[in-house]
């Protein structure tokens, strides 16, 4: 990244005209994720998966998928021509459910994301900015946080808050839960770009501090936060899923991956239904699988002094 | 080798731990929705009773007032009788019978995070970037891309359904009477001390499934810790030495470089050791092994909040203690950084 | 209580002056703690429940207290293995375990200044002084 923030310094003026899309495809970020195999294979998952969500929303009537089809459909039926994924134990065609689980793992990882990037980053610029006593203080609450195991931190917390929430109780957990992954790496971005001169020269012409954050630091520390909030993706459809599995996350009925698990694996698989649990599992960790290799071909794309600030 | 003086140091820090634990569980407990006198009472008893009960659980005292309680409470393990999964019993029996189970798939999937993990690892550093090195790492992301409670039901599928090699759930085959021979609570261990060889047998094969899933995302973390310690060991000047003498590269890997890679991979070893009890928390569900991860899991969802404060109490203790034992260890390994 | 020393033995200073160090650090976050309590059961009391405020800023207390005597104990008793995990997970943030335990006893200090504040103002509210 050094070499990068001197050549914007430089070039301040040519770089606000050119077009955005010019400067995202010369980035060397990313034309050294576009050279890595795994990571566009990651990308097709992902994109396949956004389809599928997309078309689950538009064209899928949730109503008729959330009720039961007892007497309409054969109960428990074996994956066949008509019903590929089999029915449940509702006599549920599993098809458009397992479709519409990827746009709920869709909308709730991305918000479950959205909000832990936007508190993490305050509090991880805040902290770069204002070091000292701040500085420590979220940082070392934030080390703490994240020396809790994940899920039994979510577990405290989702108790916290009150049930009728369903799966956005989950949601809000895990924001908190994952808040300080994104902290941590932005005040390490930040650190890095702060440390570079030309903001000193900035703060001594007098640039008030939020701007001296928005304008330099903020856009200097894009490309960890976005490889983060990527590894993190995969992370959060998990264990929104392991939360519905548990029976803290969705209502009964809902088309979560999750919860669609929980039934299948404990009222289908010992009696052998055992589709009724495999292809909503086979979606999530397929989805899963494909953040992770897009995220880890992210973070070996990064410039090597910020990569040590993503986990 | 070590010092008491140093063992005594590291058990003080018990306190602090378990104090600020409980503080967290009061300020949750406290903080969550839902009146516990109501819960134990019932939603339909009468005002009258509620509040008998809110008296008799000391809910009218002033907040710090039960703080104090709670926290001497706390100090001696002494979390009365629970509300509502087996009512009237109290929570130190509860949960005696079932932390051993917790504890039995903890140490099993540990041992098989380790035995794969360590090899795996040194491979990987000692063929650096050659086939094996990437097919290892892929592995590992594939390993953590997989969630427990879909690889449990899949293994399931193939080992109990489809082949039929292993039972599909619970610790024990039904027709043995295990509480009959009860000393640990262990039943590997239960079955050898009682010299009952096919009851161990029976324990063993329901044990293989959910320890392994619980032991791959182990393996997955130790492996890439054991990778990087090893490489940067190698890559020191003393071995480099030591294998410009002649001697060959294996035994030089072996002798020189083991024990000093092995340093940093035992404290991850205890540091994670709370993501396995999270990952007990999924694995009995799958396996339907009622351990006190689902114990924790029933009670905040019913309200029981007298299991949810021993539970949370007994993991924070266990925490403590492994990594005790890891510290211990460590300044073995290494005596220089004893303090 | 504790244990890891920040200096190689033989430049520590001495004891006297660690302790008032320490002191210092939780007295000033305790004061602040206090205050912060007095302020938010007053402003409570002009236009709600009091008892329900006491309840729950005490409650509020004890969590951050005991987040940070946790955290303490965390820093004491992993802050060697914390560092080395980082060094090799290519995660280098720059943590070591004096800093963290100094961010700790700040938080646990403001923890129970909250606790103390909330005590004293419930009392007069309530009547009895305990």
């Amino acid at each position: 990244m050094s070499t990068d923030t001197k050549t914007t310094t430089q070039t301040t003026v040519d770089a606000n005209q050119r077009s955005l899309i010019d400067r995202f495809t010369a980035s060397p970020f990313v034309s050294r994720l576009l050279s890595n195999r795994l990571a566009l294979a990651g990308i097709a998952i992902i994109v396949a998966m956004v389809l599928i969500a997309i078309y689950a929303r538009l064209f899928v009537d949730l109503e008729v998928i959330t009720q039961s089809q007892l007497g309409t459909n054969p109960n428990r039926a074996a994956p066949s021509l008509e019903f590929p994924f089999g029915t449940d134990g509702q006599a549920r065609d599993l098809v458009p459910r397992v479709a519409y689980g990827a746009w709920y793992a869709m909308l709730f990882g991305t918000v479950t994301v959205a909000a832990s990037t936007t508190l993490g980053v305050s509090l991880g610029i805040i902290a770069a900015y204002y070091s000292d006593v701040t500085d420590n203080v979220i940082m070392r609450t934030m080390d703490v946080l994240l020396a809790f195991p994940s899920l039994l931190l979510a577990l405290a917390l989702v108790a916290i808050f009150p049930d009728d929430l369903g799966l956005w109780r989950a949601v809000a957990a895990l924001t908190l839960v994952y808040t300080p992954r994104f902290a941590r790496v932005v005040r390490g971005a930040a650190l890095t770009v702060l440390e570079n001169e030309y903001i000193d020269a900035t703060v001594a012409l007098g640039a008030a501090d939020p701007r001296v954050l928005a304008r330099h630091v903020l856009p200097n520390c894009l490309a960890p936060i976005t490889v983060q909030s990527t590894l993190n993706f995969g992370l959060a459809i998990i264990d929104l899923a392991a939360l519905s599995f548990l029976g803290f996350g969705a209502e009964a009925g809902t088309p979560s991956w999750g919860l669609m698990l929980s039934n299948g694996v404990s009222q289908g698989l010992l009696t052998g239904v055992w589709w009724w649990s495999f292809f909503p599992g086979f979606f999530l960790a397929l989805t899963v699988l494909g953040f992770n290799l897009l995220g880890d071909g992210m973070r070996d794309a990064l410039d090597p002094r910020m990569r040590e600030a993503v986990d | 080798m070590i010092s008491t003086r140093f063992v005594l140091k590291r058990l003080l820090l018990l306190v602090p731990v378990l104090v600020g634990v409980a503080s967290l569980v009061f300020a949750i407990l406290h903080l969550s929705p839902g009146d516990p006198a109501l819960t134990i009472a019932g939603e339909r008893a009468s005002e009258e009773f509620v509040q008998q009960v809110r008296e008799s659980l000391g809910l009218n005292d002033p907040i710090w007032v039960q703080y104090g309680r709670f926290l001497v409470d706390a100090a001696q393990f002494e979390f009365g009788e629970s509300f509502i999964i087996q009512r009237n019993t109290p929570v130190s029996e509860v949960l005696t019978n079932k932390l051993p189970v917790t504890l039995e798939l903890a140490i099993y999937g540990q041992l098989i995070g380790i035995s794969l993990g360590i090899p795996l690892g040194i491979l990987s550093a000692v063929k650096q970037d050659s086939f094996t090195d990437h097919t290892t790492r892929i592995g590992a992301l594939a390993g953590i891309s997989v969630p427990i409670f879909w690889s449990g039901p899949l293994l399931i599928l193939l080992f109990a359904q489809v082949l039929g090699w292993l039972p599909t759930s619970g610790r024990i085959s039904v027709l043995y009477n295990v509480e009959a021979i009860r000393v640990t609570g262990l039943v590997t261990v239960d079955t050898l001390l009682a010299g009952e060889w096919e009851m161990f047998i029976s324990a063993a094969r329901h044990m293989i499934l959910p320890a392994t899933v619980i032991g791959i995302y182990s393996m997955a973390l130790i492996s890439r810790m054991m990778r990087s310690s090893m490489l940067e060991v190698i890559r020191q000047d003393y071995m480099r030495t030591a294998r410009a003498k002649g001697q060959g590269a294996k035994i030089t890997v072996l002798k020189h470089g083991f024990r000093n890679a092995m340093i940093p991979v035992i404290t991850v070893i205890g540091i994670q050791f709370g993501g396995l009890l999270g990952g007990a928390v999924l694995t009995e569900t799958v396996f339907a092994i009622g351990g006190i991860g689902t114990l924790l899991v029933e009670a905040i969802k019913v309200g029981d909040y007298p299991i949810v404060q021993g539970t949370v109490l007994t993991f924070a203790f266990l925490f403590t203690l492994v990594n005790l034992g890891v510290d211990i260890t460590y300044s073995i390994l290494d005596p220089r950084i004893e303090q | 209580m504790s244990t890891a020393p920040e200096h190689p033995p033989d430049e520590r200073p001495p004891l006297t002056e660690r302790a008032t160090v320490r002191l210092h650090l939780v007295g000033t976050a305790l004061v602040v703690g206090v205050g912060v309590a007095v302020v938010a059961l007053v402003g409570s009391a002009l236009f709600g429940d009091v008892t329900a405020a006491v309840d729950t800023t005490f409650a509020l207390g004890s969590l951050v207290f005991g987040f940070g005597l946790l955290g303490w104990s965390g820093a004491v008793a992993l802050g060697r293995g914390i560092e080395a995990m980082q060094d090799h997970l290519d995660t280098r943030t720059g943590w070591t375990e004096p800093d963290a335990r100094r961010a700790m006893t700040r938080i646990l200090g403001f923890g129970l200044g909250v606790m103390v504040g909330t005590m004293l103002v419930g009392s007069v509210v309530f009547g009895s002084i305990f």
